[in-house]
């Protein structure tokens, strides 16, 4: 057999190359930049004054700044609180032994995910409506007591915007616990049967430790999709925060300030919070992760 | 044993897809791109675009240069606004000339006068008398600093549209309505509880405190400016102050008469078809869309001046406004200048804008033109181009601010936090809620204040 021919010192850089073009100028150069942005004060690009580190001082005494911040945890909070625990019992119900159809509603409960955040926002926004919306409208028929003008989209935001994300990620968190679910140990739930052990204690010391790992890392997932929640909110409530800013997001607030008003130093500068405390949720999950193998 | 060569250990694979790389970027390029002659315009308004086709079709006709020609292209509302930005702020390409909105414009009136990227048209439309053609409140929302940026499209006066059907079949005379308490007053006896489950299946007017729209259009009727001469922001007044306070007692309490009916809704739309709202405010434009989408309405529909805030105030105010830009990249002014003049000038295009549109021209000597006064059959037969030129000279001027939009929304959070409070007190009683109001607008103006005085780039440099 013929060897291959010696490849040259430079080959793996050859190779590597492209990606580290590609990395260089799409992501180290902007991280770069936003960093020396968030140290100017802005007006496009082209108008630009140093103001070292006023950006984050203002951030920090900006009670719009805080408004969204507020608004991102309640919205991270309701979706990791209910969407995750539904995502989990969905795929609890469709790994019952015998379900007929299991594909079926499978494919049922993902489907919400296929379509784009975009149309769910419109799809809501019809939803929620005032009078004419099917929940209003719906929930009027059923009981007369209901207010069909019950305001969803002014006065109760942050759970609608719960209602549309449960509707569209429960499904698919659904795919990773039912994969986890799938490789539960069958002997250890059998022998625990055997000795009597009842369907939630099996749940939950056998089946909840050995999923324990992929949850984890669902939650971790949900919690950075949700800081960086953005579409939904802007779509449903019609290109603004809402009233009061109900629905200003981080996200929302940096778009904002970047592109409506110009100031991208200071919209660099939320970005580069918003990144560490991303890198700060991530940090602590990951820590207790370890905790809890140790 | 002999040293390798520099490419040996590219496999067939790898030259392949080596291949293809250097390929597809020859041919991307390679590519030609492809080049219009002629001037570029961009619009956001699908009608406008549809009436200007016939019109620039006309016009290029007449042109024996290609060079000449008008390309028209049409942009959604926010492309067209981001592709401005980054036009003015990083050189991208832009058209010669651009028909833009407002708030559009305002954004672009945030940088310093030198650096905003449409041409200053204030000498020459003095130069060629134009300031007196033209409506003279139709200029403001164009002009910063004294200077004028674009020439107006239209005045976008306000009238109050009413379900005639059912208002006339009450018995109900509204040539007696002067003010709001009036309207109030007499069609109050309107609102009703249809199908008796306690709750009002009728409204008298389309207004809810989220309808930033609407609350800024009132705000401007009673003269509200938002903003000085001297671009610092208004909003502490008593005049405002009075107009939240008022606007309280309409969507909320015993005496509401109001319910939220959003334009561009379906659910809006079946509202106003099935009569639970009997009456909106409605610009020239938008008496043009219902028209278009809302068929079931017509013959069923007229048209009045809207009621005052205070007796002998003004019946009207304006909502929304379109103007033509010519961008400082547009190679020859002349000839942009005179496409403007073509478009919005001639009484030939101001003709199939009505039409198309219901939207009447500023342009002041063209109102006498018969196809203003043809009676309407939609409106019942009223003249619709009449009644808007009627009202036309008195719409509320504007005063144009990158900060604008801010401003608007705020307005809102103010409205919406009086009626929380309202609600929280059961206290409905406008003169009652004023100090309440007073306090929320001065702490949105302190807090404003510090938001625009932060960037000392934007709004006010010379």
């Amino acid at each position: 057999m013929k060897p291959a021919p010696p490849h040259p010192r430079w080959a793996p850089w050859f190779f590597v190359a492209p990606f580290l073009v590609l990395f260089g100028v799409f992501t180290l150069w902007p991280l770069a930049q936003s960093l020396v942005l968030a140290l100017q004060q802005t007006f496009g690009p082209k108008l630009t004054v140093f103001v070292g580190l006023g950006n984050f001082e203002f951030l920090l005494r900006d009670p719009l700044f805080w408004h969204a911040v507020r608004n991102t945890a309640l919205y991270t909070l309701g979706a990791v609180a209910i969407q995750l625990p539904g995502a989990l019992g969905l795929a609890l119900l469709l790994n019952r032994p015998g379900l007929r159809g299991r594909a079926c509603f499978r494919l049922i409960f993902f489907a919400p995910s296929l379509v784009g955040l975009v149309f769910v926002g419109v799809m809501f926004t019809l939803l929620f409506q005032k009078h004419t919306g099917l929940i209003n409208a719906g929930l009027h028929t059923l009981w007369r007591g209901w207010d069909p003008e019950f305001a969803w989209l002014d006065q109760h935001v942050m759970p609608s915007l719960i209602v549309a994300s449960v509707w569209l990620y429960a499904g698919f968190n659904m795919i990773y616990f039912l994969a986890a679910l799938q490789n539960v140990n069958r002997e250890l739930l059998d022998a625990a049967s055997i000795d009597g052990a009842g369907p939630w204690a099996r749940f939950r010391h056998i089946v909840l430790p050995e999923i324990r790992p992929v949850a984890g890392f669902v939650v971790l997932l949900s919690v950075i999709g949700s800081f960086q929640l953005f579409e939904l909110p802007w779509v449903l409530l019609n290109n603004s925060a809402g009233p009061d800013d109900r629905g200003l997001t981080i996200v929302m607030y940096l778009y904002q300030t970047g592109f409506l008003t110009g100031d991208l130093g200071y919209a660099s500068a939320i970005g580069w919070v918003l990144g560490l405390l991303l890198a700060g949720v991530a940090l602590v999950q990951t820590r207790l992760a370890r905790a809890e193998e140790n | 044993m002999s040293s390798p060569r520099p490419l040996d250990f590219l496999t067939t694979g790898a030259w392949i897809v080596l291949a293809l790389a250097v390929l597809s970027s020859a041919a991307y390029l390679a590519w030609p791109v492809p080049s219009r002659p002629g001037r570029q315009f961009w619009l956001f308004s699908p009608p406008n675009e549809q009436h200007y086709r016939a019109a620039l079709g006309r016009w290029n006709a007449a042109q024996p240069n290609p060079a000449d020609h008008a390309n028209l292209t049409l942009i959604h509302f926010q492309a067209l606004e981001r592709r401005l930005v980054a036009a003015f702020t990083v050189d991208a390409p832009v058209a010669d000339l651009v028909e833009t909105e407002s708030l559009m414009m305002a954004r672009a009136f945030g940088a310093p006068l030198a650096d905003i990227g449409f041409v200053d048209l204030t000498d020459r439309l003095r130069a060629e008398g134009l300031f007196d053609r033209i409506n003279a409140p139709s200029f403001s929302v164009w002009t910063t600093r004294g200077r004028t940026f674009a020439l107006p499209h239209d005045v976008h006066p306000c009238l109050l549209a009413y379900r005639a059907d059912l208002v006339e079949a009450a018995g109900i005379d509204v040539s007696t309505i002067e003010t709001w308490d009036d309207f109030r007053r007499v069609l109050g006896p309107l609102i009703r509880d249809l199908d008796g489950d306690g709750r009002p299946d009728r409204y008298l007017l389309n207004f809810w405190e989220t309808n930033r729209d609407l609350v800024t259009v009132l705000l401007r009727q009673a003269g509200a400016q938002f903003f000085d001469a001297d671009q610092r922001l208004e909003l502490d007044t008593a005049r405002n102050a009075h107009v939240l306070a008022s606007l309280v007692s309409w969507i909320a309490g015993p005496g509401r008469f109001c319910v939220d009916a959003p334009e561009f809704t379906a659910g809006g739309d079946a509202m106003r078809l099935d009569g639970t709202v009997l009456c909106s405010i409605l610009p020239d434009w938008q008496a043009g869309t219902w028209k278009n989408y809302l068929p079931g309405l017509g013959g069923k529909v007229k048209l009045m001046r809207l009621p005052a805030w205070e007796p002998g105030g003004r019946r009207t105010s304006v909502w929304g406004g379109t103007s033509l830009g010519i961008t400082k990249a547009a190679p020859d002014f002349e000839r942009s200048w005179a496409l403007a003049k073509y478009l919005y000038l001639s009484p030939q295009v101001a003709e199939s804008l009505f039409r198309a549109t219901s939207i009447i021209s500023p342009v002041k000597e063209l109102w006498t033109l018969p196809f203003y006064h043809e009676p309407d059959p939609y409106f019942s037969g009223q003249k619709v181009g009449a009644l808007y030129i009627a009202e036309a000279p008195h719409v509320p001027e504007r005063r144009s601010s990158p900060h604008a939009a801010f401003v608007m929304d705020r307005m809102v959070t103010v409205l919406s936090a009086l009626k929380a409070r309202a609600v929280a007190q059961g206290q409905f009683d406008a003169p009652a809620l004023l100090p309440e109001a007073r306090r929320l607008l001065a702490l949105a103006q302190r807090d404003l204040s510090v938001r625009i005085d932060r960037n000392v780039l934007a709004g006010s440099a010379p």
